[in-house]
């Protein structure tokens, strides 16, 4: 479903952000990237959004080179993507429903299709009752119930999420996992960036732990830290 | 239609937001509009008083009676029929002292005391139309050769050609003004536009993340362009219109001067205006957002710096 190969980022000022990182995510799968502040979790989220050039390498998402794809490409390529981010990124000025709404007539989807499907996610997240109030009437777990929403609301076949429970207590953490999970049982490939010990610890999927952009570990069914050795 | 009407939608929410933003544009395009269309409609008047006293006699050939001072009997008609012949000459027609005196009582009616003189010394004339008013100094030149009939030449071709100046003069001013502050214009919206982005500019990138096109993004600031271009436009061309029919009002006083310009001068340039508004709303909104999706795109805005 992603495949990276030797990726290379380098930023402005010869930042290594990405270091011949290579990686082969399969349909489904929920991979975990860990890793300190500035080891590179958050530049691999945005060079598989074709957010970032990469300086060297291909990678593929969804069977299609993403490195060579034209500028005016990149709109169809998120729309198969959905993305959570730690800091919710609403609309201030529209309703839950309108933001998740957005996604879709984005897509040019028709009212008639727009409305029960929007219902449907809403349900899901369980916001139906909240579904009026606007961004800043919510609490942190419910604006990125919100966010999940909106990603997951044309039923992507990928969700990339950059820290999505960074701003969350535990308890509200957990709720997010869950959905998140929820998610990846119907078969969306999830790629989340963290440095969530527990959660990472409670999940028990895969895990790519990163440092100094490169990959120092890729572990099946791991913990945030390595296992001791035997 | 579902995608026009939530553009349009786009569009409206974000002239209701941007409110004081949108009032400055329109503003902006208001003024240089009235700017250029009051030059235009200025112009006009010129050029129908122009066209108009054109239209009349250029000159006025005062002549010595006949009979007197050696001015032998039929001389008038003689300089008649040779000024007829003269290549400047479009027309020319005998004025006598009865319709001398006639027009003589026309103008001064409202002052009796100057309609008590004797009627016999009011000289005859000739009235002349030129072909070209350029050439009303030969003309005159000709006829000041002719001592003996001419008593005095009288001629409104100086001021004629002077208002000709004027109007020319106007014609390159306004014509000047027009693109000057038509490019005022575009280069206020680009600049209200990009300012409206930049207020926006979260929201843009939330956009672009969910994979809104940039035409998806650009339409409903087309659209505001377009609306501030188009509201602007049509006050100026209200404005101006206003102006010139109580203009036109007040001119009724003076006989000499028209100051009134047709209804059909306002529909056509009115028209041009409102496209031209409409026009520059919608290129001011381009050129204000072809940087800033050129440089959204894949630089990193979209998601938060840091890796």
């Amino acid at each position: 479903m992603i495949r990276l190969d030797n990726v290379t980022k380098v930023y402005e000022g010869a930042t290594v952000a990405a270091n011949d990182v290579s990686l082969d995510i399969q349909k489904g799968e929920f991979v975990f990237l860990v890793g300190a502040s500035g080891s590179g979790k958050s530049t691999l989220i945005r060079l598989m959004l074709r957010d970032e050039p990469v300086t060297r390498g291909k990678i593929w998402v969804a069977g299609k080179d993403i490195t060579t794809l034209p500028r005016w490409k990149i709109p169809f390529l998120r729309r198969s993507v959905g993305t959570v981010f730690q800091d919710y990124k609403l609309l201030p000025n529209k309703t839950v429903k309108e933001n998740v709404a957005f996604a879709l007539e984005v897509l040019g989807r028709p009212r008639s299709v727009i409305g029960p499907q929007v219902d449907q996610v809403l349900e899901l997240v369980d916001l139906s009752d909240k579904a009026e109030r606007y961004p800043r009437q919510l609490s942190g777990g419910e604006q990125q119930r919100v966010s999940v929403a909106r990603s997951f609301v044309n039923r992507p076949p990928i969700m990339l999420c950059d820290e999505p429970t960074g701003n969350l207590d535990p308890k509200t953490s957990v709720e997010i996992m869950k959905l998140l999970d929820r998610i990846n049982r119907t078969g969306t490939t999830i790629v989340m960036a963290t440095h969530d010990h527990a959660i990472v610890d409670a999940m028990k999927r895969r895990v790519v732990a990163l440092e100094g952009g490169k990959v120092i570990r890729d572990d099946e069914s791991g913990g945030y830290e390595a296992a001791p050795p035997e | 239609m579902s995608r026009i009407i939530f553009l349009l939608k786009e569009a409206m929410v974000s002239l209701r937001r941007n409110i004081l933003i949108v009032a400055g544009a329109v503003l902006a395009v208001f003024i240089s509009l009235t700017l250029a269309l009051g030059a235009l409609v200025v112009n006009e008047i010129l050029r129908l008083n122009t066209i108009a006293w054109q239209e009349g006699v250029h000159v006025i050939v005062f002549l010595n009676d006949e009979g007197e001072n050696g001015v032998p009997l039929g001389a008038h008609d003689a300089l008649l029929a040779d000024v007829r012949t003269w290549e400047e000459v479009q027309y020319a027609f005998p004025f006598d002292k009865a319709q001398a005196w006639e027009e003589y009582k026309e103008l001064f009616a409202g002052q009796p005391e100057l309609l008590d003189i004797d009627p016999t010394i009011l000289p005859a004339s000739i009235r002349i139309e030129l072909k070209d008013i350029d050439l009303h100094q030969s003309a005159r030149f000709k006829l000041e050769q002719r001592t003996l009939e001419v008593r005095q030449v009288a001629t409104a071709a100086e001021s004629i050609e002077q208002l000709q100046n004027l109007s020319n003069v106007l014609n390159v001013l306004g014509l000047g003004m027009a693109v000057v502050l038509g490019i005022a214009a575009v280069v206020l919206i680009a600049n209200t536009i990009r300012l409206a982005i930049y207020a926006r500019r979260d929201e843009v990138s939330i956009m672009k993340l969910v994979g809104a096109s940039n035409w998806f993004i650009r339409v409903p600031f087309l659209l505001e362009g377009m609306i501030e271009g188009l509201i602007g436009a049509s006050l100026a061309v209200f404005a101006v219109w206003l102006g010139a029919s109580n203009l036109a009002t007040a001119g009724e006083a003076f006989a000499l001067f028209r100051l009134d310009v047709s209804q059909e001068f306002f529909f056509r340039w009115g028209a041009f205006f409102l496209i031209f508004g409409a026009a520059a709303g919608v290129i001011g909104s381009m050129l204000g957002l072809s940087k800033y999706l050129r440089d959204a795109d894949g630089t990193g805005q979209d998601v938060p710096t840091g890796f």
